[in-house]
């Protein structure tokens, strides 16, 4: 009885260990837009462009070093499950602790990069990439998901 | 004590794993585009001057019914530009008829009331109709001046529209 009440005081004690008070949290702050496209020709939206470019927010125990990992879409869906092909450089995914744009420091989002959360414990993904309508593409809105999955190391 | 043990390395395990649960979270994002409706530029009818007659200048005015004629479809109401790339001769053979002073007009309806321009390489600004179609006409008149000498035949060139978003 005497263990099962240590084992209970220490899984309550370990929740907030890891953050240190501070649980780590991971939220989509804007939509990656590529806005009006034209068939047959690409559009690229670079990870500094303040309204097209994607952005997640992550808060959690300053100075913790973290590991951003995507999950892409290789294309967009659209009228009647039409796709268009979406692409992503390797410069095209931006991380900054400060959560300015002008501050990234790139990585490949589909190796995944990894940074450091600032003094106040916050960080940035931005992400950018280029949308490839075939020139027979079907007129219409598109959608994707983007899945930004973070690990404190 | 093997009990105590056994509890005591259950629940490591257990703040471990709940350790290691609670450092991994995600969030997601859309990614959105919106494809226009690809252009297309049909031509409707050729721009014929009939028979003209030596040292005798020649107008088809773009109302006329013998006026060139496009009909161009694409994404509703949006605006396009109107590229024309233009001879400035007709050839019949060796012979050449000097064509000019160019006249346009496009309209949402097929109809030569619209706007009057003048047809150029310079891109003319038009809008596709609002309705779901899409659309305008585009019309195309101009001048040809055969020489007082100028030697029977029949005369052609090709009249280009290049429509672009």
């Amino acid at each position: 009885m005497r263990a099962l009440v240590i084992c209970a005081f220490a899984l309550a004690s370990a929740i907030p260990l890891p953050a240190q008070g501070r649980p780590l949290r991971v939220r989509g702050i804007r939509p990656l837009t590529f806005g009006v496209v034209f068939p047959g020709i690409p559009r690229v939206v670079p990870r500094t462009d303040p309204v097209g470019s994607g952005e997640f927010d992550i808060r959690g125990q300053k100075n913790s070093t973290v590991l951003l990992q995507l999950t892409l879409p290789p294309s967009l869906t659209g009228p009647g499950g039409a796709a268009m092909p979406v692409t992503f450089g390797p410069n095209d995914a931006g991380y900054s602790d400060s959560g300015a744009i002008g501050a990234q420091i790139g990585f490949d989002p589909t190796v995944g990069g990894s940074g450091v959360l600032g003094k106040n414990g916050q960080g940035t993904v931005f992400l950018g990439g280029t949308a490839r309508p075939t020139t027979g593409q079907a007129a219409g809105t598109y959608t994707g998901t983007v899945v930004l999955t973070v690990t404190i190391l | 004590m093997r009990r105590l043990l056994t509890l005591a390395l259950a629940c490591g395990l257990a703040v471990a794993a709940t350790a290691a649960q609670a450092q991994v979270n995600n969030a997601s994002i859309t990614a959105t585009a919106t494809v226009q409706a690809p252009i297309n530029v049909a031509a409707v009818a050729n721009l014929d001057f009939q028979n003209v007659f030596p040292g005798v200048s020649k107008t088809v005015a773009v109302g006329d019914p013998t006026a060139g004629q496009w009909s161009v479809a694409g994404q509703t109401g949006t605006p396009v530009t109107l590229n024309f790339t233009l001879p400035a001769n007709l050839a019949s053979g060796g012979n050449l008829l000097p064509i000019g002073s160019w006249t346009g007009n496009h309209n949402t309806t097929a109809s030569p009331t619209g706007t009057s321009f003048t047809p150029s390489g310079t891109p003319t600004a038009a809008t596709l109709s609002a309705d779901p179609v899409g659309q305008l006409f585009v019309y195309i008149g101009a001048t040809v001046t055969p020489a007082t000498n100028q030697p029977g035949g029949v005369y052609t060139a090709a009249v280009t529209l290049t429509v672009l978003y």
